[in-house]
């Protein structure tokens, strides 16, 4: 079933559309893929495509604040980690760079909802290559690992997530990897972007803005548990429950979130919805809060951004001391990582997710980057598994 | 009014939700001072942070121009920054607490709280009062139930107060009444 600016074809159409649809996954036109509940989202014909830089950053923003077409739907695209960090006014200087964009939006004119089992009409079966290497070896992973721990009792950070980079060569078919990827591990924030130059597949969980009317609300992750024959549902809860450096990590995030929140929000309007809930994916479980707050008057969606992004999950804690940290350690440019993809509609709803689990491809080279937490108690081996483990799934899907 | 230094910290925005019950509340950073909103406040408070007290020479500053002229109230890296400037020592403890929840206990010599009540609180700190700690006006009003650490002070001839523990966080039970007892204090 294909729903298009909110009118349901009928069969013929239906039918029509599908050829519609065919065509344009085949062509070479650039798409926009982005889940939501039960289906999809797929955008096409883009009028507007905007590279961001620290130039245009703030026309952009005046551009989306004062949209005017109602018709349209608005504009969907992602900010980088560096745009981010800028717009919170910290620079990032001498770092590895790719000179990938800091971010782009699109307009599109033409928005497709599809139904989930859209994905089954598509079995692409591509090989393609597979010889990832890492950016960070263990013994250069400990060292920035000892490096914070001394940070943390020291007191300039009570949390912080080091980046680590799996980069192959190869030529891909960004499609087929991205059907792939939602057939064996779909997930609630997953999103696809297949331009004429560079393509993203993600299959992110988490959800860092969702904005209906005043209403905002926000699902940090913080804690893993990894999978194996043994494991349920059960016992992930269990295993958090009783995870006491988990359980931490897990407790700094919300009050973090709650802070951010409560920077644009109405006083006493940010509450606790759902604490420490387990979600279930391919390789492991994830335990997520869910807060939610009523915006104050007059706040526009920069601010709504400065105060959110980039994601407290992702960064540690508190942010902007953490972020200098950060940046003068790690030796490459994050680009897409811990950044933000969504969408920004004309009457200003949105929502945006953060940057994880994501592959981004570009100059013939794909990049596969995962960051885990040191906290007092975290073990650098530990750490270091635990990025692999994140980045499993995405490698995986370049062998068979 | 009340004014919040705030020494860019994750959780400052907290303690305002949690103030505004109360007051009007103003925030800035520590290095962005409204020094005519700050004259005007009946409360002053210091937030929590990164780091430790002496990175902060202006909030130092600001705490010693204003002690006994203005109720002040220090949290967590605040309430550091006041004992340090009351010659107190502050330590790295041996175990680092981040997000942790802890049972705290009023002790006989607070006259703001009840003795030998039990606060759940939240904790986000690495280092710690080093003790013992000697001072004329200051009391140590409460502290951990098991490793006895300072978890607050009281000054009430300068209205002077401090925790180490955060009222703000969602793992502190009751943060609002024991704000309310510094509003009224």
């Amino acid at each position: 079933m294909i729903k298009r600016n909110n009118k349901f074809y009928n069969k013929n159409e239906e039918n029509l559309s599908k050829t519609y649809l065919n065509k344009l996954i085949h062509s070479d036109k650039p798409i926009i893929i982005y889940k939501i509940k039960r289906g999809y989202y797929l955008f096409s014909d883009f009028s507007e495509k905007i590279i961001l830089s620290r130039k245009n950053i703030n026309q952009f923003f005046i551009k989306v604040q004062n949209q005017k077409n109602k018709k349209h739907f608005g504009y969907v695209g992602f900010f980088g980690y560096e745009i981010l960090c800028n717009l919170i006014g910290i620079k990032i200087i001498k770092q590895k760079n790719n000179s990938f964009p800091m971010g782009i939006f699109y307009k599109p004119k033409n928005v497709i909802f599809l139904k989930e089992s859209f994905i089954n009409n598509y079995s692409l079966k591509i090989k393609h290559s597979s010889s990832f290497k890492v950016n960070l070896s263990l013994k250069n992973y400990t060292k920035v690992f000892n490096k914070f721990v001394k940070k943390i009792k020291n007191g300039e950070t009570y949390q912080i997530k080091i980046c680590q980079k799996y980069i192959n060569k190869s030529k891909i078919n960004s499609f087929s990897l991205f059907v792939k990827l939602m057939k064996t591990n779909p997930s609630p924030e997953a999103f696809f972007i297949r331009d004429t130059n560079y393509s993203i597949i993600s299959c992110s969980p988490e959800t860092l803005i969702e904005r209906k009317n005043d209403i905002l609300i926000t699902k940090p992750i913080a804690g893993t548990m990894k999978k194996n024959k043994k494991s349920s549902l059960a016992k992930a809860k269990k295993y958090f429950k009783n995870n006491i450096k988990e359980s931490k990590e897990h407790n700094m995030i919300v009050d973090m979130e709650r802070n951010d929140l409560s920077k644009i929000c109405k006083n006493g309007t940010v509450k606790i919805k759902k604490l420490k809930y387990i979600e279930e994916y391919k390789d492991l479980y994830h335990c997520i809060t869910k807060i939610s707050g009523i915006l104050k008057k007059n706040i526009s969606t920069k601010k709504i951004i400065q105060a959110m992004m980039p994601g407290g999950s992702v960064i540690g804690c508190p942010k902007i001391n953490t972020l200098n940290l950060l940046n003068n350690y790690e030796i490459e440019n994050r680009n897409i990582f811990t950044g933000s993809f969504g969408y920004i509609k004309t009457n200003l709803d949105m929502r945006f997710n953060v940057i994880i689990r994501s592959i981004l491809h570009y100059k013939g080279k794909s990049e596969i980057s995962a960051a885990s937490g040191v906290v007092v108690g975290s073990k650098a081996k530990a750490e270091y598994n635990e990025n692999y483990i994140k980045a499993k799934s995405l490698i995986n899907l370049f062998k068979k | 009014m009340i004014y919040i230094i705030d020494h860019q910290d994750s959780f400052t925005f907290n303690l305002v939700h949690l103030l505004s019950k109360f007051d009007e509340v103003y925030v800035s950073n520590y290095f962005d001072i409204n020094y005519r909103k700050l004259s005007k406040s009946n409360l002053v408070v210091f937030s929590p942070g990164p780091g430790e007290p002496k990175d902060y020479p202006i909030t130092s500053d600001i705490y010693n121009r204003f002690k006994s002229k203005k109720k002040l109230l220090g949290i967590c890296l605040g309430f550091q920054q006041i004992l340090f400037n009351e010659k107190g020592k502050i330590c790295q403890q041996k175990k680092i607490y981040h997000g942790h929840q802890s049972k705290i206990i009023v002790l006989k010599n607070s006259k703001l709280f009840k003795h030998k009540t039990i606060y759940t609180v939240g904790r986000y700190h690495s280092l710690k009062l080093f003790e013992p700690y000697y001072s004329d006006q200051i009391k140590i009003t409460m502290r951990c139930t098991t490793t006895k650490v300072a978890m607050a002070f009281e000054d009430n001839i300068n209205k002077v107060y401090g925790f180490q523990f955060h009222p703000e966080s969602f793992l502190t039970k009751n943060g609002k009444n024991i704000i309310q007892k510094i509003i009224f204090a």
